[in-house]
């Protein structure tokens, strides 16, 4: 515990104000260049060159969203009040219209899902989309409004003169530099730019979750049938317990139009220590009597792995420098299921502080501060402030999960089913069964902890 | 490997560079000692194998790594880069 705080709060000073000159003088020099097409990256780029400022947006993969990987929704009102009515020009999937979450054990499902045609009507409020169609669509925004774009360009490492960012190195093939009066890092959950440069400290592996997937395609038609939807309109299943093998972690249901995404993950601290194979999951939830079904005749298009930050506001690191910002993933900044939005908006912020320093040319750590206070003062700090106790919750209750899905499941199955026994004494025996799996005390503090938690 | 890892990592686009390994081993005389091994179960896309030769305890796959990053969290031996430009996997799928 103490060895991984300690790690989280020391920064590795390792290339940290590698001091040198640089001969700018005969190359071009943008007002800002942004590390990562991803929804924090093209979205400072698009918010940035639209109030004027000249922009190069650096990708390592061949196109927006070939590096990363899992199933998304974005939250409806949080995206228009960025890109308005942004469902009319955005690809896509399906409009959520049912959300649910699944508590699992072995053998049985208790669900709570909520499902109405009131989601049905805009501004919605969540709307799957896959990241491949829609990063390319925020990075087509970006290019429309002057945005220059590389990609298959790898930043490795920030350049500094006088502690002050100044450029990145971009690895081989291209082996070059670029040089900014601002440089933004949204490289994602990895944040290896910023660690590299003694940026950011590097992130424990408990407060990194590793997810993998599985795309399984089924026809628009089976998947509408399947989850009783509407055509054109989906659902969003978060499911606990029984995916993560007795660990905290979550699993996840995502429809597409002619796909479904299957996620599961937990901290890499808990893979690391369980042996488990990340795949081993997801075989094992397609394999449940009751999940089964639901994929029957679907053929898997693709399988995936990537990372998410789960250490929530404490794992929050310095965003500001002297000419530099962090954004989105590379700054931590995930809530919960909530990512995209927080990135898409951190990069609003980031523009705003970009704009106000060019203005002013004024590029200290000072003036771009305003994007820290405006994070502070939006929902993105303020609901990571709120949630800021799950992470070590999870750490303090390590069964929540799993025994709470059983304990739920049971008293489920026991009230469903129909006994001999007059009913004042199947109330004692239910009772009974549910306090001989966790002690009444015992499940009284754990019940404390959380609405702690929930109150703040 | 694994019939089920083989199936899926077939499933997937790669742009292998022959002429750089993205992770590495800094020392392999640490592999050989380590009771652990927690990268062999670790990995989603099953990079590291374990092989007989006493010089070279662990193999590196990188060619069919999926860039998650996670591997450097769990061993410090572990030394992990992401591919250069226009190299490795690409997602397309979402």
């Amino acid at each position: 515990m103490l060895k991984h705080w300690y790690q989280a709060k020391k920064p590795q000073k390792i290339g940290k104000y590698n001091n040198a000159h640089y001969d700018t003088s005969n190359r071009e020099k943008y007002d800002a260049i942004v590390v990562g097409a991803g929804p924090a990256g093209a979205s400072a780029a698009y918010f940035m060159a639209k109030q004027g400022l000249n922009v190069l947006l650096l990708e390592r993969g061949p196109f927006p969203g070939a590096k990363v990987c899992g199933g998304t929704s974005l939250i409806s009102e949080h995206t228009h009040k960025l890109f308005p009515n942004f469902w009319d020009e955005c690809p896509c999937e399906r409009i959520v219209t049912q959300q649910a979450y699944w508590f699992m054990t072995e053998d049985s499902l208790l669900s709570t899902s909520f499902q109405s045609t009131k989601l049905a009507a805009a501004p919605y409020n969540h709307i799957t989309v896959k990241r491949k169609l829609f990063y390319q669509w925020l990075v087509d925004k970006g290019m429309a409004v002057g945005v220059d774009i590389h990609f298959n360009h790898h930043v490795t490492e920030v350049l500094f003169e006088n502690n002050q960012a100044v450029g990145v190195q971009v690895s081989s093939p291209q082996k070059c530099q670029f040089f900014a009066n601002i440089i933004i890092l949204a490289d994602g959950a990895n944040a290896m730019v910023g660690q590299r440069s003694g940026l950011v400290p590097r992130v424990s592996p408990q407060d990194l979750a590793l997810y993998v997937k599985e795309t399984i395609a089924l026809p628009a038609k089976v998947i509408e049938e399947r989850f009783n939807l509407l055509p054109g309109y989906g659902s969003l299943i978060g499911v606990l317990g029984y995916p993560t093998a007795g660990f905290n972690g979550t699993s996840s249901i995502h429809t597409f139009k002619d796909c479904i995404n299957l996620n599961v993950g937990m901290a890499i601290s808990d893979f690391a220590i369980s042996g488990i194979r990340p795949y081993d999951l997801l075989d094992r939830i397609k394999k449940h009597p009751l999940i089964k079904p639901l994929l029957l005749g679907g053929t898997v298009l693709e399988y995936g792995a990537a990372v998410i930050p789960e250490g929530g506001y404490h794992a929050v690191p310095e965003l500001v420098h002297p000419g530099l910002m962090i954004l989105g993933d590379a700054g931590s900044l995930v809530n919960g299921t909530h990512g995209i939005n927080l990135a898409m908006w951190s990069g609003f912020f980031a523009a705003q502080a970009a704009n106000e320093s060019k203005k002013s040319r004024d590029f200290s750590i000072e003036k771009l501060s305003l994007y820290r206070t405006l994070l502070d003062e939006s929902f993105i700090m303020q609901d990571l402030k709120a949630n800021a106790k799950i992470a070590s919750l999870q750490r303090d209750l390590p069964y929540l999960f799993d025994l709470y899905s059983k304990i739920v499941n049971q008293t489920a199955f026991h009230v469903a089913k129909v006994y001999t026994m007059p009913k004042k004494a199947k109330r004692i025996f239910i009772f009974k069964k549910i306090t001989s799996i966790q002690p009444l005390l015992k499940m009284a503090s754990d019940i404390w902890k959380v609405l702690k938690v929930v109150k703040g | 490997m694994n019939k089920e890892l083989q199936e899926r990592l077939s499933l997937l686009q790669y742009q292998p560079d022959e002429k750089w390994q993205h992770v590495t081993i800094l020392d392999q005389t640490i592999c050989r000692d380590c009771k652990n091994k927690q990268c062999l179960t670790f990995c989603p896309s099953g990079v590291f194998r374990e092989n007989s030769q006493e010089k070279q305890p662990l193999l590196i796959l990188y060619k069919q790594c999926v860039e998650c990053g996670g591997c450097r969290l769990i061993c410090d031996n572990i030394d992990f880069s992401y591919p250069k430009g226009g190299y490795g996997v690409t997602f397309l799928e979402g």
